[in-house]
């Protein structure tokens, strides 16, 4: 691989890792691309403009070396590429942690509700005899 | 002090605020967002890291807008605020596109994680 794809690749690899946590229970991000561009598109526009200041303020640079060389403006593509992964990983780990703490709550809480079900009968049968027949 | 330093440790009281004052979304009082946050700052430090190893730098920060602490490895500090402000404001955003429920009776620990479109259909 040439040294100037190296910030595309290690962008690719995050999304290649982070793919399979679309797999997990109740998980839809890329399934869900208007609520994922919704979300993205204002990070998108603030962090593009912090890092054209950034560029524009000599707070960073690029190392020629490493990235295509393709630009838009002042900004190499692969910053446009950074601000869309980066987000993306990040969602899908936010949705497969609630993934996992479904699954945990759902069958720690099993007794718990089943408990609760039976007061609820307990409590009914109780004002059924109360009401004694007037229904 | 220098200007990234002061832009970076300025943007996560702004989306601090965001999130508990302006659009209410309350993330960062929820055991999820703080499991959710320690998992990706875990890949943060190993995506940074490599993007800002001084051995082979991808991106190279100036020594007047910085303050020169880089940690872990070769991590300018300033870049954890930059990236924990993105990662929030990216989830503040996610949770508020989230399609309406349409129960209302569902209880709160069981809806809070959006939608369950497999309970809903089983």
């Amino acid at each position: 691989m040439p040294d100037s794809w190296q910030y595309l690749a290690l962008m690719g690899a995050c999304l290649l890792i982070t793919l399979p946590l679309e797999l997990f229970p109740g998980v839809r991000v890329w399934r869900a691309p208007r609520r994922l561009a919704t979300a993205l598109l204002p990070v998108i526009v603030v962090f593009v403009i912090w890092d054209l200041i950034g560029i524009a303020r000599e707070h960073w640079t690029y190392a020629a070396r490493y990235v295509t060389g393709l630009d838009l403006g002042p900004m190499p593509v692969e910053e446009l590429v950074f601000f869309v992964t980066i987000p993306i990983c990040t969602v899908l780990t936010w949705e497969a942690v609630g993934s996992i703490l479904r699954v945990l709550r759902s069958s720690g809480g099993v007794r718990e509700r089943m408990r609760a079900a039976s007061r609820v009968a307990g409590v009914e049968a109780r004002g059924e005899a109360g009401r004694g027949g007037a229904a | 002090m220098p200007e990234y330093t002061l832009m970076a440790f300025l943007s996560v009281p702004i989306v601090v605020a965001i999130d508990l004052v302006v659009l209410r979304t309350r993330l960062l009082l929820t055991v999820r967002y703080w499991l959710s946050m320690a998992i990706v700052l875990g890949f943060m430090v190993l995506v940074d890291g490599w993007l800002t190893k001084l051995s082979a730098p991808i991106v190279l920060y100036s020594e007047e807008a910085t303050s020169g602490v880089r940690f872990p490895w070769d991590i300018p500090v300033e870049d954890f605020g930059f990236g924990i402000s993105m990662c929030t404001l990216v989830l503040i955003l996610w949770v508020r596109a989230a399609p309406r429920q349409p129960s209302h009776d569902v209880p709160r620990a069981l809806h809070e994680s959006d939608h369950l479109p497999s309970a809903d259909r089983a």
